[in-house]
């Protein structure tokens, strides 16, 4: 395999003294500008039984700042054409927003204001709540959305910092009050630790002055620093033997089904060596498991396996779904071929198809201004280098077949002590399942 | 401001048997994009076959004369690429995205599929399955899918819009290798195809190379023409869905104009007007002023034949559907009563043009952008100045096509409400 590196297009990056990252990243061709504001306020900060908090934050900035109510921060926004996106990962809350490239300014005006002065209104704390409540509920109506829910609040288990859906439970955004945004917001939305990125046509020493100059004017707009608690990661250890969680969904015709077992985190020396092995038995379209599920037996429409990589621990997740008459020939075909595979590893023409697949895609998820943005400030937050991804390439090509069989052992989904998550028809799922391992049934509310 | 054709160096060329070419080189990153588009889709289908469409565009990843079964995408992946597909209404869409050194493979593997797919018994057994599965996920256990599916029957009496694009359940298991090849020989032919390469390669060398694989395919006959009448709708129309949901749920259609009327251009920025961003229209009323729903959402997109304008309301839980409706209703009057302020208007195509620029983003955007002009306007060269026709729309034409598409006697309406059938 003779893959040459992907260049990154040109790029700044600059620590300022008060320990936000400036990273500006020329993209020529067409005339937009994007800017990425990461800050380290991602869920795994939510407070005990606040779960959701952070993603409620973030929510809440957009519904009015000091300086205007939440239909002209609207107005703001997009008169410029552009949708602000306000995301929370495991680790990082994000506001972003692409304009045309003349607009760049007021992009970043826009993006400041709503990220450093929150207005935090009470009504409009107790309407967000409400619409967060109504939301959550809503979701339970996808199948797949409750199994996804199902794999972290499981997989990582009870006490873990990442083992709840970013946007929480009903039961604790209940509780949510204007103090507990307001107080997330000041402790969490610190300069120490965040990024901002922007992406346009012009040279990237160009792109960092206009930054730095913005970044100057909202300065004073900054929440105080304040010391927060270390949190406590600890190590995920599967249990002992197979066990199946079924969560009840009435009249489903279609079970999905998920195998989860402890994974690694983003920021292993092994990143490489697992994205192959894992692409080789359930990334792409001719990986072993869809072979052997839709392709060789028609049981289902989409088969994967995925490796949840967060910074400080990760999961390895089988997820498909089938009807409810071959659930256990789906559950029993993805447990004998996961099981074969830590045991055997990939096969030589497997591994090099991977190895080939991943690194003949990898340019184009630096293609967008987004996707750019966003790749290299995940990289500088996890603290991997540019290396990550310059390096990419010749990194995934030189994966051997030997590691990739260690690999393959320790991150198999199938492992003692994984756990099946089932979402259907209970009884179905029960009777199914009957033989196999425990069956524990659960309602579907505790995921919402 | 209209996109320049100097960005956008598109070379047109075309083969003896119809076969439509577009090429556009880009060479800032060393991968390409290849869309094939085949015009047919589930307007080409009749009741019995309903659904052929899709389960084709599955089967044609099952082997051909060269490449045998699973080779295709085992072969694309092998060299740096992937593939995927979808079926619509109208079209019926390959691509593949692979690393620039896959050119000649790519271009062998899909031109191999064209001249000589392998339609066995075997491969149609099992892909049925498969389809079979993907409905039970997207329709049958979705309350989205299973709302949109009544809302064509409901909407459409006449016209093949009439049927889902997946196709009913009893449909698609009684589709026949025999119904499979009559389609194949059909709508698969060159002359029915556009094929758009955008990315890093020689244009020069890779048409000698699609002129060598393509020319030598034969075109097909004179493809059947679809049955476009609808009468015209005298009587608003409603359906009732129960299901165990958590939510009552709302989705409300009005027969719209095809893509190349003028007018989808003004429904594109009442689109925008109404559901896009966070300030729209009726995300401003009905989520966050009344608080009736968790979403509010406009689906509205360019179809060859007079389609849907479609608006989806989910409901808070507990909210009564007539009231969310009522408040629906009250915005619409309200566009077709007074003309959009210039603020809203130019809002709208601000985020319009905006959305499209990010469209061109991507090799991927970029190859997709040109063949969906092509087969939905006739040209790639309409992208160039739609912004230019976008930002002409005035706050009249916004009124004059509300008024026109929105009175009461056009309103399709499906209400999805919480609950058991009763046996």
């Amino acid at each position: 395999m003779s893959w040459t590196d992907v260049a990154l297009p040109p790029l700044l990056i600059e620590k300022l003294p008060s320990g936000l990252t400036l990273l500006a990243i020329q993209r020529r061709g067409l005339p937009l500008f994007h800017a990425r504001l990461s800050l380290p306020a991602g869920a795994c900060e939510d407070p005990k039984g606040k779960a959701g908090l952070a993603q409620f934050t973030v929510d809440l900035l957009r519904r009015g700042t000091r300086r205007r109510p939440a239909h002209d921060v609207d107005d703001l926004i997009e008169s410029m054409g552009a949708q602000l996106a306000a995301e929370v990962s495991s680790e990082e809350a994000a506001l972003a927003l692409t304009v045309p490239a003349e607009l760049r300014e007021q992009a970043l005006d826009a993006l400041l204001e709503v990220a450093l002065e929150p207005a935090f209104e009470q009504s409009e704390v107790a309407a967000a709540r409400r619409r967060t409540v109504a939301g959550l509920q809503s979701d339970l109506d996808e199948p797949a959305a409750v199994a996804g829910r199902a794999v972290v609040t499981l997989g990582y288990g009870p006490g873990h910092p990442y083992a709840h859906p970013a946007a929480g439970f009903r039961r604790e955004v209940e509780t949510f009050q204007r103090e507990d945004a307001a107080g997330f917001h000041a402790t969490r939305y610190q300069q120490q630790g965040a990024v901002l990125a922007v992406v346009g046509q012009s040279p990237p020493e160009e792109l960092i002055e206009v930054s730095k100059k913005k970044l100057g004017q909202w300065q004073a707009s900054w929440p105080g620093h304040s010391q927060r608690a270390a949190l406590h990661f600890s190590a995920l250890l599967p249990g002992q033997g197979l066990r199946a969680v079924v969560v009840h969904k009435p009249d489903a015709t279609q079970a999905q089904v998920r195998i989860v077992a402890p994974g690694l985190p983003r920021t292993t020396s092994r990143y490489a060596e697992a994205v192959v092995t894992n692409t080789a038995l359930g990334g792409g379209f001719t990986s072993l498991l869809v072979d052997a599920i839709r392709v060789d037996r028609g049981l289902s429409y989409s088969v994967n396996t995925r490796l949840y990589m967060n910074r400080r621990a990760g999961l390895s997740v089988f997820s498909s779904f089938t009807r409810n008459e071959t659930l256990r020939e789906l559950v029993d075909v993805a447990l004998e071929k996961m099981s074969a595979y830590a045991k055997a590893g990939p096969a030589e023409d497997a591994l090099e198809k991977a190895r080939r697949y991943l690194a003949g895609l990898f340019p184009l998820g630096l293609e967008s201004h987004e996707a750019l943005a966003e790749q290299v400030a995940d990289v500088l937050l996890d603290g991997l280098g540019l290396d990550h991804l310059r390096m990419y390439r010749s990194r995934i090509a030189a994966v051997k077949a030997e590691q990739a069989r260690e690999v393959a052992a320790e991150l198999s989904p199938a492992r003692d002590g994984a756990q099946i998550i089932v979402v259907g028809e209970a009884d179905i799922a029960r009777r199914a399942l009957n033989g196999l391992c425990p069956v524990d049934v659960r309602q579907l509310e505790e995921f919402g | 401001m209209a996109l320049l054709p100097e960005d956008f160096p598109v070379e047109e060329r075309s083969l003896p048997n119809g076969l439509q070419i577009r090429l556009l080189t880009d060479r800032s990153l060393p991968v390409c994009t290849l869309y094939s588009f085949f015009r047919v889709g589930s307007r080409n289908e009749r009741p019995g076959i309903t659904g052929i469409s899709h389960l084709f565009e599955h089967m044609m990843f099952n082997g051909s004369r060269k490449y045998g079964p699973k080779e295709f995408d085992r072969r694309l992946e092998s060299a740096g690429g992937t593939s995927n597909a979808y079926t619509s209404n109208d079209l019926t869409a390959y691509y593949e995205d692979f690393a620039s050194e896959a050119l000649p493979l790519v271009l062998d593997l899909e031109s191999d599929r064209m001249a000589s797919l392998t339609i066995d018994d075997v491969s149609l057994a099992r892909e049925r399955e498969v389809v079979k599965e993907e409905r039970r996920f997207r329709t049958d256990n979705d309350i989205d899918g299973m709302m949109d599916e009544a809302m064509g029957a409901l909407a459409f009496l006449a016209h093949p819009y009439r049927w889902p694009v997946i196709g009913w359940m009893s449909d698609i298991e009684a589709i026949t290798r025999q119904d499979c090849e009559r389609y194949f020989r059909t709508w698969y032919a060159p002359n029915n195809c556009t094929a758009v390469l955008v990315g890093d390669f020689e244009p020069e060398a890779a048409f000698a190379q699609m002129e060598r694989l393509y020319g030598p395919i034969p075109a097909g006959e004179a493809l059947p023409s679809v049955p476009t009448g609808e009468p015209p709708q005298k009587g608003e129309r409603r359906a009732e869905i129960r299901y165990p949901s958590q939510a009552p749920a709302v989705l409300v259609g009005f027969r719209g104009p095809g893509g190349s009327d003028p007018d989808s251009l003004v429904l594109d920025l009442i689109e925008t007007a109404l559901s896009s961003g966070e300030g729209a229209r009726l995300k401003r009323a009905l989520v966050y002023e009344q608080e009736l729903c968790v979403d509010a959402h406009v689906y509205f997109s360019w179809r060859m034949d007079p389609g849907l304008f479609e608006i989806s309301l989910k409901l808070n839980p507990g909210v009564d559907p007539a009231r969310a409706e009522s408040s629906l209703f009250a915005e619409l009057s309200r566009l077709c009563d007074e003309e959009l302020p210039e603020r809203e208007l130019q809002r709208a195509k601000n985020m319009v043009r905006a959305q499209l620029l990010r469209g061109l983003s991507t090799t991927n955007g970029r190859a997709h952008t040109v063949g969906q002009m092509e087969v939905m306007l006739g040209t790639w060269r309409a992208m160039l100045d739609l912004p230019d026709r976008y930002a002409a729309i005035t706050a009249a034409d916004v009124r004059r096509v509300a008024q026109k598409t929105f009175p009461a006697h056009r309103r399709n309406v499906v209400t999805l409400i919480p609950g058991e059938v009763e046996a």
